[in-house]
């Protein structure tokens, strides 16, 4: 029982931390945030900025391959408050993301940070 | 203009909300009269004594809980701690004792379903909605008071005149509310909920679930403080309520949700 409400608050802790929001779907079941964070850079090919979530489609090179990885964002209605838009990330834009890996292995994440290549951050961190 | 453009879509989806509540309140509230009749009228005396809850208020988990309301809460009612972003875990339900055949539909809940084009953009009952960390907007007349969550774009309408539910009264994710004063804390009955999630990982309450909330001002009137205590026997052996406090955020309005169902296909 210790264990589960630790977990819970560590859980909590996290997204608090990082001005996550959860839509319907369960952040918990979907996102491992005991896992290191992953980060990773690569071209965006494809930016959808709509609720209850955005999704960000990034290229990454691999060796003499194209990887594709995917983010998905908090609440476009709750990032609007923290700079973001529509138009901050346009296809071609060379981006480092960082967030929480899907449970299921998969090249999709939870979006904690964006930055541009220029490594300025993408938005405000909640206030 | 084109129809996506930022304010085309806050024509669409935001006028319509804020014009039924200023219809409703303009239409029904003795405030909208003029102010010497207003003056005379014994309705006025008493919207004058009730605190002001209008405006837009955004969640703040900074807030400690408030001894005073959770006085009013039923013995043996549990505090569920997940008010916000924090959700439990699979299997963990923050003291809720769920009736036998509750237990075994959560242990075989398939996360999958909400992420269906059906299911992403339906949005949940207000048990859960109310403790999301998105804001909500509060426009407050004296027969009706209306609440603009932003999640979901849901709109919840308070009876303040007394009326009950007509016999073939919807059921419906914000239920069928109404209202009444003590002192200064609005206290909100709520039932005509449909089924949907309590915690997010498997526990649903039934169509007969029923909600007490109380909203009050801090003693600084920065906070709007509430706690929201539900009941359904048909699935719980106890009581669960949640403390969920905003601050109240001048000069902003809810944005519309304006959910996308095309997000499902990310999770295929």
């Amino acid at each position: 029982m210790k264990k589960q409400l630790l977990t819970t608050i560590l859980v909590a802790t996290a997204l608090a931390g990082a001005g996550t929001a959860i839509a319907h779907h369960s952040f918990a079941v979907f996102f491992n945030t005991d896992a290191k964070l992953v980060k990773i850079t690569g071209v965006v090919e494809d930016f959808h900025f709509s609720n209850p979530h955005g999704t960000i489609t990034l290229k990454v090179p691999q060796g003499h391959k194209e990887i594709t990885w995917r983010a998905e964002t908090n609440s476009p209605s709750l990032l609007r408050r923290r700079g973001w838009t529509p138009e901050v990330l346009h296809i071609g834009d060379t981006v480092t993301l960082e967030g929480w890996p899907a449970r299921d292995g998969s090249r999709y994440m939870r979006l904690r940070s964006a930055s541009d290549a220029n490594g300025k951050p993408i938005g405000q961190p909640i206030a | 203009m084109s129809r996506n453009t930022p304010t085309s879509v806050t024509t669409t989806v935001l006028l319509p909300a804020l014009a039924l509540a200023g219809a409703l309140l303009t239409a029904c509230s003795p405030q909208a009269s003029s102010p010497a009749a207003a003056a005379s009228s014994p309705a006025a005396a008493t919207a004058a004594a009730h605190p002001d809850f209008s405006g837009y208020w955004n969640l703040d988990m900074k807030v400690p809980v408030d001894p005073e309301l959770m006085s009013k809460v039923a013995p043996g009612t549990v505090l569920l701690t997940d008010t916000g972003p924090a959700e439990f875990p699979r299997g963990e339900y923050g003291g809720l004792k769920l009736k036998p055949a509750a237990l075994e539909k959560a242990r075989k809940w398939d996360p999958k379903e909400q992420l269906s084009i059906h299911n992403v953009c339906r949005a949940p009952s207000i048990i859960y909605a109310m403790q999301g960390p998105f804001p909500i907007e509060i426009f407050q007349g004296e027969r009706f008071i209306i609440m603009k969550l932003e999640y979901y774009d849901m709109v919840r309408i308070i009876f303040m005149d007394g009326r009950k539910a007509d016999a073939n009264y919807p059921h419906s994710m914000e239920g069928f509310s109404t209202g009444h004063w003590e002192g200064s804390t609005l206290v909100v009955n709520t039932d005509h909920l449909e089924a949907a999630t309590i915690t997010n990982n498997g526990l649903d309450h039934t169509q007969d679930a029923r909600v007490i909330e109380r909203f009050k001002l801090s003693a600084d009137g920065r906070s709007l403080l509430a706690t929201q205590e539900f009941e359904d026997p048909a699935v719980l052996d106890n009581r669960g309520v949640r403390f969920i406090a905003w601050t109240r955020q001048p000069g902003q309005h809810v944005y519309p949700y304006d959910c996308d169902p095309s997000f499902a296909g990310n999770y295929k």
